[in-house]
């Protein structure tokens, strides 16, 4: 069967059945789960830390040990996102602490972002945005990043970022606005300079 | 003079910038995905590894494997040489405690023991 059609058709699988038949020695399913899966990781690691080359560590780390726990995994006892973010939480975590965190640099770190397409222009305001939001981002305290990164870019619920972070919904309801409040007054002084006066 | 910004403005701001970060998701390098893709190959378990690999693990053994199968396993085959070892340790080298042992248990040296009567004694007594 060409690959193409076979990726198609395992496209539809649940992660937790690509990862059965991973465990299984398909290797069909190792390559399937690798495109779903590690954009993901890599997004959101790219989020937590700013650097993209610490970002595709992490990433590749987090996938590492998935395929490591595929042959004892448990359907039904853990989603497998939700393991895969937590991974990479505590990841970027132990990278954040060992580095003790930067200066803003985000402008330069800033991962590279694929083009919109939207002309040249638009494209150079869509990224000066991007590396703003990324360092407000990095401005915030780790635990409130998360829970915006997760909630408001990775697109996960909040019961699902409460089992990722391991705490209860409410916390993560108090962190997000926390730290919601926090990015609005960051980038308010850069309204004008991210082009936002000339829209209204 | 000091502009004042509109808390919901910079609300609205804030979501148009989350949005934008939806639609433009970080792409991972072909390289990235090779190197994870390998890992993930290396790691897989092999389908029917375990009955593959068993038979030229056995054929490897040789004569020690056969035996030892023969025997009913290497810890029978063991013991089996260790008591030949013995036996033989023993009868070269006879030692002087097997000898006062067997003293103590026959009461004197045994030279002969005639199981079976001779022939003539059999005639004589009939």
């Amino acid at each position: 069967m060409p690959r193409d059609m076979q990726l198609e058709q395992l496209a539809q699988h649940t992660d937790a059945a690509l990862l059965d038949r991973y465990a299984a020695g398909d290797p069909a399913a190792a390559r399937a789960l690798t495109l779903r899966l590690v954009p993901r990781a890599l997004g959101y690691a790219a989020r937590l830390l700013g650097d993209a080359a610490e970002a595709e560590d992490v990433a590749q780390e987090a996938m590492l040990r998935l395929w490591r726990a595929a042959p004892g995994w448990r359907s039904g006892e853990a989603q497998v996102t939700t393991w895969l973010y937590r991974v990479v939480t505590n990841l970027c975590t132990d990278r954040l602490r060992s580095r003790k965190r930067r200066p803003v640099t985000a402008l330069e770190a800033a991962p590279e972002m694929a083009d919109g397409g939207p002309g040249a222009v638009a494209g150079m305001i869509e990224a000066d945005r991007m590396a703003a939001l990324q360092a407000a981002l990095d401005a915030l305290p780790d635990r409130q990043r998360q829970a915006v990164v997760l909630r408001h870019i990775e697109g996960l619920t909040n019961p699902e970022i409460a089992a990722v972070m391991d705490i209860g919904v409410e916390a993560v309801e108090s962190l997000t606005a926390r730290g919601k409040r926090a990015l609005s007054a960051i980038l308010a002084g850069r309204r004008e300079e991210l082009g936002y006066e000339d829209e209204d | 003079m000091k502009t004042r910004i509109d808390p919901m403005r910079a609300q609205d701001d804030l979501e148009d910038l989350f949005a934008t970060a939806r639609h433009m998701p970080v792409r991972p390098s072909a390289a990235l995905l090779d190197r994870v893709l390998a890992d993930g190959l290396d790691a897989q378990p092999r389908p029917h590894t375990a009955p593959l690999m068993r038979p030229p693990a056995a054929a490897a053994g040789g004569l020690w494997s056969r035996l030892a199968a023969l025997f009913g396993g290497a810890g029978a085959l063991a013991g089996m040489g260790t008591a030949a070892a013995a036996g033989l340790l023993i009868g070269f080298a006879q030692p002087s405690n097997l000898a006062t042992l067997e003293d103590a248990m026959l009461g004197s040296p045994l030279e002969t023991v005639e199981l079976v009567p001779s022939v003539d004694g059999f005639l004589v007594g009939n």
